[in-house]
């Protein structure tokens, strides 16, 4: 994969979110400000670490950023961060900017400043404290989710061409049968956001492109991802078997 | 032989659980703030003392129905007077004074004398009989013996006895009784200008003035001059009683001053702890709460989502400057070290359940905290915060019920954000308890109707919900989307997804028992 990452910043937060990132197979840049956190994360084992000066759009312009690639703002600043955000989206204005923030109000800046997706690192624990005090069962669940305990997972598939899906509406498919929840999905041809089964008026046809996430366990969803593929593949399988 | 009698009694009563029950029952009722039914007693006892006040109030110019009179004597003196041999009987506890100084005896072979036992236990309750409230109580039963009218004012004593039942009232002689040094150096200074003053104008105007006739009239005159009310029933009429009624009002009005910013002062200075101790008293009469240690972007973020909590929690805080910002925002704050043993104990563990919520930045406070609750009881829920994944096992050999990672969450959402950045929103929707995707449990109890019905009889389709599994029994295993054809059985737990409304009619549809 050439897919790349680019992490600004590596001190408390940033440094532990970048060592769950290196067993996704990205490239990991790491740029840094000063000049100790830099040798921090060489001796960390990253090879690609660039000191610069963020606040420079001429250094910035220089880094190689496709708009394919990801770029995740981690500045121990918030000021800074909300600033790097604002100056990265105005130099690379379609690539993914994931922003970390941990307040209320920080969020709502990084979001005018114009990143793709920000995670508000309390909100998430702080919604897990609600249900481990009101709901146990939901929490069980969740934390499957967020701690990897236990095998369920959720995944987001992308239905193939000539897929058997291709056409069907929503109703028609028994997901459970395989397993596996339909949680949602972006029906493209209505438009590009994210639709919850749950609160959806319509009925939605599955085509060719659309996206659905689907909870369930690991190897359900695998199986079931495998089944959506065209028939031919299937048949290939089959021979090879 | 009688002293046998009584050792062996007094054995028999050590031994007894049920004796120790109900006298544990007593005393909890009539003295412990943190159990259940004494503000019922103590309402109970106001009401008494209200409506008799009333009666006797009432009597002095009107002529009372006999049942009035009756209740008056009857009822409400005969309850009080029960009222003050229970106080006195769970005040302290004679038979271990026996059991123990007998043990004693027998360990020594010394030959056991019940008379010195007898005189300790009342020595003690002597000194409970002796202590200012117990004799309020005592005399508070009198006013009830009619022949002697001068009794009747004793019915003071029956106001004074409400000191008892109203908080607001104690704490009010506690903030006093703090500046008790002051207070009483005023008094002294008082006392001393008054008897001064009183003996000068007496030599000067005993002769000359018609109205100062003894001693007494001449100290009455000197404290109604130096507290500056001024009657004018009695006035100096020479010029030495003038000069004298000068420097006492000038020394009158110091006093008042200082009076009043002693008390002042006193009131300032414990306010805060006044407060802080109405906030934990009133945490306590909750049967569930939660105490929030630390007050970060976490504690934020949890108050900020938690709606109707009520009184029902308490935030603790080191820092002062937080705790006011927590204040500011609206929240039951106090100022004090979540770590300390004395600060914990102050909740009401054995009665409630407590649940302590670990959630300031460092993990040696944190682990620290969750100790000191532990060790407290074990029956305390701890939710801890960890800054990282290497802290767990560490909490974990704390005893910690469940730990909060913050940074590994952040992990999980930033891989999901550049991995499968479709369903970023989604997942991030589910996680934070959107409406939009929110998570819910329903509970067989509060909808009974689907009991014995199998998972494919309900349609959650039509009700814009998405069955996500079931757990079975209070304690089971959680089953994901399980067999269509189980059935619900009692104490099963539903988890399904959905709008807020859609659940709630749900509920509503299944716990009337409409057919759908």
């Amino acid at each position: 994969m050439s897919r790349q990452a680019f992490v600004f910043g590596y001190a408390g937060q940033g440094s532990s979110l970048v060592a769950g990132l290196k067993s996704n197979q990205f490239k990991i840049h790491i740029i840094e400000t000063s000049e100790d956190r830099c040798r921090r994360a060489r001796a960390d084992g990253f090879l690609d670490v660039v000191m610069m000066d963020i606040l420079n759009d001429n250094e910035l312009n220089s880094l190689d950023i496709d708009p394919d690639d990801h770029i995740v703002c981690v500045m121990e600043d918030e000021h800074l961060n909300v600033f790097l955000t604002l100056s990265l989206r105005s130099l690379f204005p379609d690539t993914n900017i994931v922003a970390i923030s941990d307040s209320i109000y920080t969020t709502q800046k990084l979001k005018m400043a114009g990143a793709s997706k920000v995670i508000d690192i309390y909100k998430i624990s702080a919604n897990r404290i609600h249900n481990i005090l009101n709901k146990p069962v939901a929490t069980k669940l969740l934390d499957s989710f967020l701690l990897n305990k236990g095998d369920i997972s959720y995944r987001e598939i992308h239905i193939p061409n000539d897929s058997f899906l291709d056409g069907l509406m929503v109703d028609e498919v028994d997901f459970s049968k395989y397993g596996i929840l339909l949680v949602g999905l972006i029906d493209m041809e209505l438009s590009h956001k994210f639709i919850f089964t749950t609160t959806s008026h319509i009925e939605h046809k599955l085509d060719t492109g659309d996206v659905m996430v689907c909870i369930g366990r690991d190897d359900d969803v695998d199986r079931f991802e495998k089944l959506i593929k065209p028939i031919k593949v299937e048949q290939e399988e089959v021979c090879i078997k | 032989m009688f002293s046998g009698l009584i050792v062996r009694f007094a054995f028999w009563l050590h031994g007894s659980g049920r004796y120790e029950k109900v006298k544990t029952l007593f005393r909890d009722n009539l003295s412990n703030s943190n159990s259940k039914y004494k503000k019922y007693v103590d309402s109970l006892m106001i009401f008494l003392i209200l409506t008799s006040v009333g009666i006797l109030v009432y009597e002095v110019r009107n002529s009372v129905p006999e049942w009035m009179d009756f209740y008056d004597i009857y009822i409400v003196s005969i309850l009080f007077f029960i009222e003050y041999i229970l106080r006195l009987w769970v005040d302290s506890d004679a038979h271990t004074v026996i059991v123990n100084d007998y043990n004693e005896c027998q360990f020594l072979h010394k030959p056991f004398v019940l008379s010195i036992s007898m005189k300790k236990i009342f020595k003690h309750k002597i000194s409970y009989m002796l202590s200012p409230s117990a004799i309020v109580d005592l005399l508070a039963i009198l006013p009830a013996y009619r022949p002697l009218s001068i009794l009747r004012i004793f019915v003071l004593f029956r106001v004074f006895k409400l000191l008892r039942y109203t908080r607001s009232i104690s704490h009010f002689i506690d903030v006093l009784s703090s500046k008790r040094f002051e207070l009483y150096t005023l008094l002294f200074l008082l006392v001393f200008i008054v008897f001064t003053a009183g003996i000068a104008i007496y030599v000067f105007e005993e002769t000359s003035n018609s109205s100062i006739e003894t001693l007494f009239d001449a100290f009455y005159w000197a404290m109604v001059t130096i507290s500056t009310v001024g009657y004018g029933d009695i006035s100096p009429v020479t010029d030495q009683g003038k000069a004298i009624s000068m420097v006492i009002i000038t020394s009158g009005i110091v006093i008042i001053s200082f009076a009043t910013s002693i008390i002042v002062s006193a009131f300032s200075e414990k306010l805060d702890e006044l407060k802080e101790n109405r906030i934990i008293e009133d945490v306590n009469k909750n049967k569930t709460f939660l105490v929030i240690c630390g007050y970060g972007q976490l504690a934020k973020m949890f108050l900020r989502q938690e709606e109707n909590m009520g009184t029902s929690y308490v935030v603790i805080d080191k820092d002062p400057m937080r705790v006011k910002q927590a204040i500011k925002d609206g929240y039951r704050a106090i100022n004090d070290d979540a770590s300390r043993y004395e600060v914990i104990s102050k909740f009401n563990v054995s009665y409630s359940q407590v649940t302590v919520l670990c959630l300031t930045n460092s993990d040696v406070e944190n682990i620290y905290i969750a100790l000191n609750a532990k060790s407290l009881s074990r029956k305390i829920k701890v939710v801890a915060r960890a800054t990282n994944s290497d802290m767990k096992k560490k909490f974990e050999l704390a005893g910690v019920d469940h730990i909060i990672t913050p940074s590994g969450v952040a992990n999980v959402m930033l891989n999901t954000a550049i991995s499968q950045p479709a369903m970023y929103n989604a997942i991030y929707a589910i996680l934070t308890g959107k409406d939009v995707a929110n998570i819910d449990e329903i509970h067989t109890y509060e909808c009974n109707k689907i009991i014995g019905l199998p998972i494919s009889a309900i349609d959650f389709k039509s009700h814009k919900m998405l069955f996500l599994g079931i757990q079975r029994g209070v304690d089971g295993d959680f089953v994901f989307n399980p067999d269509k054809n189980i059935i619900i059985e009692n104490d099963d737990i539903l988890l399904v997804m959905g709008l807020k409304v859609s659940i709630e009619y749900f509920r509503q549809l299944y716990a009337r028992g409409v057919s759908v």
